[in-house]
């Protein structure tokens, strides 16, 4: 088996990972050790050039305080939920949708569909950003939850239908047509036989959908401004004034901002890296 | 409790314009006012909305249709806004970023109004108002630059602020001689360099001379501009700024002025927030009009200003007019400047300020001690692609002062090529 798993190898091997693993572990993680170290000092630390050094104060609850009943953050978190839900919900609905159909029906032009969906996700979505912006402001969909949920339906669809195609392959025919035999209708054979199977790929989707869609940073700062529609991660610029960043507020609602996605990934991380691996391997 | 505040203010403010506008009769106004503003931060947010919805409640028929645009998307939609179906009031800039929408009149002439008795309270800006001996919009808030400095320091070593380069020069000497140095500043984003050249050149040939600069009708390889460049030399080669202030934004240049390492800043009032928040108190801050360095130049001052414009293509114009009244007056302008809503300078010169002793210190500096005029900052008054370049060249100069021939000459080819 490669890579040998460290505990059959040498002992001077097990030894160098075992100092080295802390180390890397450390560095990894310095980054957000320096938020969380942020989000618990007061704003003065960062007047006076005390970055690193112990907070001159310990001021979580104010901070976080703050974060939580004096600023727009639990508007932001809401529409974070607003926009994610749906989007997760219709991206993962149409693409086991679509992908019954690719994977299931032989018809003429179906490989060329399912390339388009997956050449949709080799177009860079930066490239998209005038068009999309001037589509939404044409629509009236322009900062608003809806936008951005339309939008990242019609984009995470691609990805999501060349997944549940593949999967959807993958499940035995042979049910379908014993259900084809007994005449059962088509949409009872994709309701009661083939959704039950793709509950593994459904939750693995959905978690993997939710991360993407909750990070989104770019197409929330394009299709969105101010509290009524803007989700938490760009709705954290909030605490910039005009003319000063307030490091220790921006760090404490990074940290808030982030829970969600940590909280699904930890709960849900069996189908998160089964969601990574499947439809890659066949 | 805040509602009883706001309706009881919302009458004086009624009884005010009442008495201070003049006799057309504003309760007359009808259909809509259509304001586009670009005030999103969230206090200026909320300032914004406080003032449309009173307008609206002390002109019944009046209905006000405000649109918030995010301030850094404002600054290219602008055009757009004003092209086609424009709205009746809009936020912008004075000075010569009003240029070029006065030139393809997008802006409303609103010089009759600058006429009425109100208008005179708002002298200090009338030059950055004016275009062609005309002008095209109101100021509302700006706020002072100069010098913040630790009065603490300065006592101790016997010095006082200075009024002429010399004492400038000399005070900055006693500083380094005790391992002080004389200047903080964070050129990583470059604007804090501007500010320097703003004063340094204003100072050496007036703010007239500095104007025609941004306006591209000075050479910037002429000799004149090299004087500047001598005086800042000065104080580089004495080594009176930071090492290193390539590397810090401005926030991140604060340190040294609180540990006592650096013991003065040039800055826009906007900083005393932080140094209050780093535990500097009133008595340990002071602040000092940059000095003159030719002594027969007036005053200019760094003041940026934001206003509010009329579109020429404006529907409810007598509406319009009757909100820049409302603007100007100085209950408004008292109250949106105060500390717990902008935080900044009221421009009428009749409206009160805050019991702070930096706003006060700004006001009387502005309101009666600027005589050459007031500069509206480096990446305002050039044009957006000229203060690019040219405040990346104020920065290389800063911290390699040997390469001035190279940078002017990159910032000649620049005029030549921007300003065609």
């Amino acid at each position: 088996m490669f890579p040998t798993p460290i505990a059959k190898r040498s002992r001077s091997a097990q030894l160098s990972y075992q100092a080295f693993l802390p180390l890397a572990l450390i560095l990894w993680l310095l980054p957000l050790l320096a938020v969380a170290l942020f989000s618990v000092k007061p704003g003065a630390d960062f007047a006076n050039g005390n970055y690193w050094g112990i907070p001159s104060s310990f001021d979580l609850f104010s901070n976080y305080g703050m974060v939580f009943f004096e600023s727009n953050m639990p508007r932001y978190l809401m529409n974070s939920l607003l926009i994610t839900i749906p989007t997760v919900i219709g991206a993962v609905a149409l693409s086991s949708l679509a992908g019954f159909a690719l994977g299931i029906y032989k018809f003429r032009g179906n490989l060329l569909i399912f390339f388009m969906f997956i050449a949709g996700n080799f177009v860079p979505f930066q490239i998209l950003m005038v068009p999309v912006r001037d589509l939404t402001i044409s629509m009236g969909l322009y900062d608003s939850v809806m936008g951005l949920v339309l939008f990242h339906v019609a984009f995470q669809t691609g990805f999501c239908t060349l997944f549940m195609r593949n999967f959807i392959r993958a499940l035995p025919y042979p049910l379908i047509e014993a259900a084809r035999v007994e005449g059962v209708a088509e949409w009872r054979i994709f309701w009661y036989v083939v959704l039950p199977l793709m509950k593994p790929a459904l939750a693995a989707l959905a978690v993997l959908v939710f991360t993407f869609i909750w990070n989104d940073y770019f197409w929330a700062v394009v299709l969105t401004q101010g509290p009524n529609a803007q989700p938490v991660t760009a709705g954290i610029t909030e605490f910039n004034s005009q003319f000063r960043a307030a490091y220790h507020l921006m760090s404490a609602g990074s940290i808030v901002a982030a829970l969600p996605p940590v909280a699904m990934f930890f709960l849900m991380q069996k189908h998160f890296i089964a969601g990574l691996t499947l439809g890659a391997v066949k | 409790m805040h509602s009883i505040l706001k309706t009881s203010f919302v009458a004086l403010i009624a009884a005010g314009v009442a008495t201070s506008a003049s006799a057309e009769a504003h309760s007359t106004l009808s259909g809509t006012l259509r304001i586009s503003s670009d005030m999103s931060n969230p206090a200026p947010r909320a300032v914004m909305e406080g003032m449309a919805a009173e307008f609206d409640e002390m002109h019944p028929d009046l209905e006000v249709e405000l649109t918030i645009v995010d301030r850094e998307a404002w600054k290219t939609q602008i055009r757009n806004a004003l092209g086609a179906n424009p709205p009746d009031v809009v936020n912008w800039y004075a000075a010569n970023r009003m240029g070029p929408y006065v030139d393809a009149g997008l802006f409303a002439d609103v010089t009759d109004l600058w006429e009425e008795e109100q208008f005179e309270g708002l002298a200090s800006t009338k030059g950055a108002m004016t275009i062609d001996d005309k002008q095209w919009g109101v100021p509302y808030t700006y706020y002072q630059w100069g010098v913040y400095y630790r009065a603490d320091i300065y006592e101790e070593l016997g010095l006082s602020e200075p009024e002429t380069w010399e004492e400038e020069l000399a005070n900055c000497q006693t500083l380094l001689d005790n391992d002080i140095k004389c200047y903080t500043i964070g050129t990583k984003f470059l604007w804090t360099a501007g500010g320097w050249f703003d004063y340094l050149n204003s100072r050496t040939h007036g703010y007239d001379f500095h104007m025609a600069l941004a306006r591209g009708e000075v050479e910037w390889t002429d000799d004149r501009v090299r004087e500047t460049f001598a005086n800042w030399r000065e104080l580089i080669d004495m080594g009176a700024f930071i090492d290193d202030h390539q590397n810090y934004s401005w926030q991140e240049a604060l340190p040294f002025f609180q540990n006592g390492e650096a013991a003065a800043y040039l800055m826009g009032n906007f900083a005393v927030a932080a140094f209050r928040e780093g535990g500097l108190t009133d008595e340990q801050l002071d602040f000092y009009q940059f000095p003159k360095i030719n002594p027969d130049v007036d005053y200019a001052e760094d003041a940026p200003t934001d206003t509010f414009h009329i579109a020429s293509g404006a529907e409810n114009m007598d509406a319009a007019r009757e909100f820049l009244r409302y603007v100007t007056s100085p209950e408004v302008q008292t109250r949106i400047n105060g500390g717990d809503a902008l935080g900044q300078l009221p421009v009428n010169a009749n409206a009160e300020i805050g019991d702070d002793k930096f706003l006060e210190q700004g006001f009387e500096m502005l309101s009666s001690n600027a005589e050459g005029g007031i500069m509206q900052f480096f990446d305002r008054d050039f044009p957006a692609e000229m203060a690019s370049v040219g405040m990346e060249g104020l920065q290389e100069f800063m911290v390699f002062p040997d390469n001035l021939d190279d940078i002017l000459n990159r910032l000649e080819d620049a005029r030549q090529r921007i300003y065609e």
